[in-house]
């Protein structure tokens, strides 16, 4: 029998999943490895221990779970999350950490580019909304900041490309990984020179661009060896974790959006072009040159959560945080919808989409004397959505949207999912399988072998599993808040910068 | 007055007492000029606060301390009044002597086991950069240890080693407590890695790790395998391979070398646990570096 594995290098660990050909999920395993945060604004992982983790988790998965089902390994296909940047020396060696998706440390280099119309029209080319997050804004710091590590640098890659690179020798890169560089023109399919030129950097210094399903690469002997895996074993380069969840969220067609919300989250939809948006505030990725992920991310996701639960919870074991979640959620659901008029602004990360400004802050609005601490939970949740609707709001500008499928352990939770469709007015999804990510990679590869004909055919395999519909009056009184929670923003925004700058100061 | 200074070598009450190099019980009334100037240590220093306020410089570091307050300053570490005086105020202090050049904080004298020493041992370096914890416990721990010292009745050379043992036993797990919540388990496991990295050439147990985090090892094992995926073991293989990639490729230190600085015990055993994870021995991963076909 044949599988298919599928390595997803995440944010805070890596995951590999082993599918059947018909989709079933034969086994999966994960493996941590941790971020660092030096300095403020800082946020590195070490990439031979990343690629070490891959390493192990992988090679236990074959040998313990597939290889005694007598299973064959026919492809092994790879997602990443976005955004991150390793830069090496002329023989291949990694010069200190690779820079994640979190780190701003490139703020003023993007607060420059964004107030330039040079920085217009590289958003236009490559579709990347102009932030610290993407390498384009990395490489432009690293040159001003650290000019002899930038001299020493012979090629820039995102860790995707330097675990593919280690496994295979090859250095490349796919269209979704690259999209997300704010240095790849996806309206011709090349590195952008404007963008090249801002960075400071040549076509050579970047991985070789390649669409996701290429699999002109293979492993290294060491590793066909070690892996007991086959030379002729398919290796396709893949997508990133974003393209290939709105792939496994089944929003094909049918006016469909997905709401993805882990530690951060994101709003997507998927189209035939790219939607160009004069405010620069939603991203265009490739999953392939004809299908155009659309949408816009945030910074404050679950880990929001994960904080207030953090500092606020009871904690009857110690560290079982998800019991203390569970407690919390359960104390949120007896309060009434718009908690008791409480609002907050969950910026603690600064933000991403819509508003795009990383000196944002959290806030707590409203607080009256009658508010308990139920009240605060139930608005820290609300306050999370509420800003996946502000995301969403800004998507239906360009896209009439109907119905929303949703992933993510956030998302997920049957309150929120409840509350995503009270506030959105909008009948919402859960899907019946796990991982959207992994899910997606699954249907990436089994149409490249010609199982399904076309990754649109593929989509519409995913199964809903339940629907929540609106409840008409939650969405009235969530609608009346929304309107608060949207001009507080706007009200406060000089003071996001001056406390954020304060804030740097002082502590 | 109740004020005391026991000198090593002066005083006839520490003549049993060779590990400790002066112990204190001071009323300061009045301001002097270089009455507290900066040094580096040679000993484990520890000062409790008993009235008044201390302003001190450790380790280029300013801390303002009160009463309840507990200073610890480790061998190398150094210590001094702000403009070199000591402040107004009531204070213990102990200085103690270490053995193996500052490297086994808690020598013969201790009644701890040897895998309790080199816990207690790992907590206080790891924590060295802090010195400053509240510690309220030691107040009468210090007086009894002063009882003990001056009045030496029957049995006072063990009780009084046993509440030397109880005082780094106290400021150990005081530390464990400040710096973990409970609640934050990513964070705690963080620091944990920093720990090894710290020391990766060091053989770690299963049990060093749970205590240096203060959790029990049963616990902690199974927190560790379903937050990381890895038994704790594991996760340090893992840890130390990674480490030893890092150095084959720069070409600057020989295998045997790396083999033992990352914890390995032979050049053998690293070539093995290597090449049966990557399928290179590390000589031929350093030919090949990583970007061959």
């Amino acid at each position: 029998m044949n599988c298919i594995i599928i390595i997803e290098m995440g944010t805070a660990a890596v995951k590999v999943f082993a599918f059947d050909l018909s989709g079933n999920l034969i086994s999966s395993a994960k493996g941590h490895y941790p971020t660092f945060h030096e300095q403020t604004d800082h946020s590195e992982q070490d990439p031979e221990q990343m690629f070490i983790t891959m390493l192990y988790i992988l090679k236990n998965l074959l040998i313990e779970k597939i290889y005694p089902k007598k299973y064959t390994v026919s492809c092994i296909c790879f997602g990443s999350s976005m955004h991150s940047l390793l830069a090496v020396d002329k023989d291949g060696v990694p010069l200190g950490n690779a820079i994640t998706w979190a780190d701003n440390r490139g703020k003023k280099e993007a607060a420059d580019l964004k107030a330039s119309a040079l920085g217009e029209e590289i958003y236009k080319a490559t579709g990347t909304p102009i932030h610290p997050m993407s390498s384009l804004i990395k490489i432009a710091w690293m040159k001003n900041n650290e000019p002899e590590k930038f001299g020493l640098a012979k090629k820039f890659m995102p860790m995707k490309s330097y675990i593919i690179q280690q496994l295979t020798g090859a250095c490349v890169i796919d269209y979704s990984i690259a999209s997300a560089t704010g240095l790849m023109n996806i309206h011709n399919l090349a590195w952008d020179q404007a963008a090249l030129d801002f960075a400071g950097i040549t076509p050579e210094e970047l991985p070789a661009l390649h669409p996701v399903f290429y699999s002109g690469v293979t492993l290294k002997k060491e590793y066909q060896r070690v892996l007991k895996l086959s030379p002729t074993v398919k290796i396709l380069i893949g997508s990133s974790d974003g393209c290939l969840a709105t792939l496994g969220a089944g929003v094909w067609g049918n006016n469909m959006a997905t709401i993805t919300i882990e530690d951060s989250g994101a709003f997507r939809i998927i189209g035939d072009r790219i939607i160009e948006d004069p405010k620069q505030q939603i991203f265009n990725y490739l999953l392939t040159e004809k299908h155009i992920i659309t949408g816009g991310p945030t910074s404050n996701g679950g880990v929001i959560f994960n904080w207030f639960t953090k500092q606020f919870g009871d904690f009857p074991k110690a560290f079982d945080i998800d019991q203390s979640m569970e407690m919390l959620i359960q104390e949120a659901a007896t309060v009434e919808v718009g908690s008791g008029g409480l609002i907050f602004l969950p910026f603690l990360h600064g933000e991403r989409a819509p508003i795009w400004n990383p000196n944002a802050r959290g806030c707590y609005f409203g607080v009256n004397i009658r508010h308990e601490r139920k009240h605060f939970i139930r608005a820290t949740i609300e306050g999370i959505l509420f800003e996946m609707y502000s995301i969403g709001r800004t998507l239906e500008k360009h896209r009439h949207i109907e119905g929303l499928s949703i992933n993510g352990n956030f998302a997920s939770i049957p309150l929120c999912t409840q509350m995503i469709a009270d506030i959105f007015n909008k009948p919402v999804s859960t899907l019946s399988h796990g991982d959207s990510i992994g899910r997606g990679a699954f249907l990436l590869s089994a149409t490249e072998m010609g199982i399904y004909p076309s990754l649109e055919e593929a989509s519409k395999t995913v199964a809903m599993h339940q629907t929540y519909y609106p409840k008409p009056e939650n969405h009235q009184v969530y609608a009346q808040y929304f309107k608060v929670f949207e001009s507080l923003i706007t009200k406060v925004a000089d003071e996001f910068d001056i406390i954020s700058d304060l804030q740097q100061r002082y502590s | 007055m109740n004020q005391l200074i026991l000198q090593q070598g002066l005083s006839k009450e520490l003549a049993h007492f060779p590990h400790i190099l002066e112990f204190a019980h001071k009323k300061n009334n009045t301001i002097q000029l270089n009455s507290f100037s900066s040094n580096v240590a040679d000993c484990i220093c520890l000062y409790y606060i008993l009235e008044g306020k201390f302003t001190w410089i450790i380790d280029s570091q300013e801390h303002t301390l009160y009463p309840g307050d507990f200073a610890m300053v480790l061998p190398g570490q150094c210590i001094g009044g702000q403009s070199s005086i000591m402040n107004i105020g009531a204070l213990f202090w102990i200085k103690i002597s270490t053995e193996d050049n500052g490297r086994l904080l808690l020598g013969k004298w201790s009644g701890l086991t040897k895998k309790e020493k080199v816990s207690v041992n790992q907590i206080l370096l790891i924590n060295k950069e802090q010195h400053v914890l509240k510690l309220k416990e030691a107040h009468a721990l210090m007086h009894s240890l002063q009882a003990e010292l001056q009045n030496e009745e029957v049995g006072f050379y063990t009780r009084a080693n046993q509440l030397l043992d109880e005082l780094f036993v106290l400021i150990s797990r005081q530390f464990i407590r400040q710096n973990n919540s409970r609640r934050d388990f990513p964070q705690t496991f963080l620091k944990l890695e920093h720990a090894l990295r710290q020391d990766l050439a060091h053989q770690w147990t299963v049990e060093e790790m749970a205590t240096l985090i203060g959790m029990g090892t049963t616990a902690f094992t199974e927190k560790a395998k379903n937050y990381s995926g890895f038994s704790p073991l594991n996760y340090l293989i893992n840890i130390r391979i990674a480490e030893a990639t890092k150095l084959l490729k720069r070409n600057e230190v020989n295998i045997t070398d790396i083999a033992l600085n990352t914890g390995f015990y032979s050049s053998q055993h690293f070539s093995t646990t290597f090449k049966k994870l990557t399928g290179y021995t590390p000589t031929e991963f350093r030919k090949n570096k990583t970007t061959d076909q």
